[in-house]
């Protein structure tokens, strides 16, 4: 690949949306060509400092507090619908098609349901796998953890607690927001010893303690959940299970410094 | 296939999807009507579009879907308000208007300089230039997601950014904030 194939190719580079092969072919250009890589890091150093500079400006609680009135006022008119109104619709199509969806529908939600209740660790060894492959492991890279937690709170409806347990051997390297269960979490990333440590943080759900074992096996990696300081964690690394399991138990604990 | 649930259930269900992207939508109203209030009755007013259309949720991109209603309530409102903004531009003006000296309300909360020069430039950036570079900086959009969010193919979404970001390396007020050696390549 030449300059002129390259440089076209640069801006879907960076953006990570060249497809696997021509990026490695644009890599291997970049190795070689001094000038289409001072381009590359020209697009780095912009969107960084977009990301930096830029405010991004979250939903401010006055308006969180209107979107409950509007939401409070839906479920007040469903209330106060009598039960047939409801399924009226019903006898506004054919039966039999009627019949057909709902079936699909209960079919559907249960199968989901069941899903919902196993796929948990599934999902977030997925994040953990698409993060490192796609070398993206942070939104915001800093081992300053008063910088990653107004960066988190920024972004999602909780501030999670944030540790950067060095002393432990697990050093913080920043965080993310990911997808978990259709909601963004936190996920903050760690580093232990030659492992990426993944953990994912978000407010602890209420009533629903789950029983299934605390630490789980996915295609190689150990997934450790635990409860703690308001939050629910989990934690996804290649590294053992008995270090995960300290680690996400400390975490968990959340006695470090304020 | 196409599950259709019952009307309460399909609002329950949207608002349980659309909520975790209260964020993205403010941030985006705020950044197209660059307005504080008007960005809140923006995003009310797409939440309640968003729950009359529910059925329309398919849950395979609860945060697209959303954006692309809080974007059309947002130019809806800016075709009331401001319709001169929504005349098409190649940006060139944008140039010049950022090096207009008073400073806009997303520079009150900056002290530095630099990133001042940085917001002016970008708040000056056409709405459709503007829009497409914020979903993919801030919001971390794939192009897929982005095209679909203001209904354009993928290919202009990509000769969208690219003038966007042109647009910002060209501006005056930006040559302190690229080093000497970045601004020198590619001209």
């Amino acid at each position: 690949m030449n300059c002129n194939e390259a440089a076209p190719l640069l801006p879907t580079y960076g953006d990570g949306e060249l497809d696997p092969m021509q990026s490695a072919e644009v890599e291997k250009h970049l190795l070689t060509c001094a000038e289409c890589a001072a381009r590359r890091d020209e697009q780095v150093a912009l969107s960084a400092r977009i990301k930096r500079d830029v405010p991004y400006f979250a939903a401010p609680p006055s308006l969180r507090s209107r979107i409950d009135a509007v939401l409070a006022g839906t479920r007040g008119t469903l209330r106060s619908r009598p039960v047939w109104d409801r399924w009226r619709w019903l006898g506004a199509g054919a039966l039999a098609g009627s019949m057909a969806t709902v079936l699909a529908w209960l079919m559907g939600s249960a199968v989901l349901e069941w899903r919902d209740g196993t796929d948990l660790a599934a999902e977030a060894v997925a994040d953990h796998v698409r993060a490192t492959l796609s070398n993206h492991l942070t939104d915001v890279a800093t081992s300053d953890r008063h910088t990653v937690k107004p960066w988190l709170s920024a972004r999602l409806d909780y501030s999670p607690p944030v540790q950067d347990l060095s002393g432990e051997g697990f050093a913080l390297t920043g965080a993310r927001v990911d997808y978990l269960e259709k909601r963004a979490v936190a996920t903050l990333v760690y580093r232990y010893r030659e492992h990426v440590v993944d953990v994912f943080v978000r407010p602890a759900a209420e009533g629903t303690a789950r029983s299934r074992s605390p630490v789980s096996t996915v295609r190689g990696f150990n997934v450790v959940r635990a409860s703690g300081a308001g939050m629910d964690w989990l934690a996804v690394s290649d590294t053992s299970a008995d270090a995960l399991t300290a680690f996400v138990a400390r975490l968990a604990r959340g006695d470090a410094a304020p | 296939m196409e599950v259709r649930l019952p009307d309460g259930d399909a609002r329950s269900r949207c608002a349980e999807l659309v909520l975790p992207h209260l964020n993205s939508a403010y941030n985006l109203a705020r950044w197209l009507s660059r307005n504080d209030a008007d960005a809140e009755d923006i995003v009310q007013d797409a939440l309640e579009r968003a729950l009359k259309y529910a059925s329309g949720l398919q849950g395979t991109n609860a945060k697209a879907w959303f954006l692309t209603i809080v974007r059309h309530t947002c130019y809806d409102w800016i075709g009331r308000n401001r319709p001169a903004e929504l005349v098409p531009g190649d940006g060139t003006d944008a140039i010049e208007a950022a090096a207009d000296p008073r400073p806009t309300p997303e520079e009150t909360v900056i002290a530095d300089a630099d990133a001042q020069a940085l917001l002016r430039a970008i708040a000056a950036l056409p709405v459709g230039f503007r829009e497409v570079l914020l979903l993919r900086e801030q919001e971390d959009m794939s192009y897929r997601d982005i095209a679909r969010v203001i209904d354009i193919p993928i290919g202009t979404v990509m000769s969208r950014l690219a003038r966007a970001r042109g647009l910002l390396r060209r501006s005056p007020l930006l040559h302190s904030v690229l080093p000497q050696s970045m601004r020198t390549v590619g001209k």
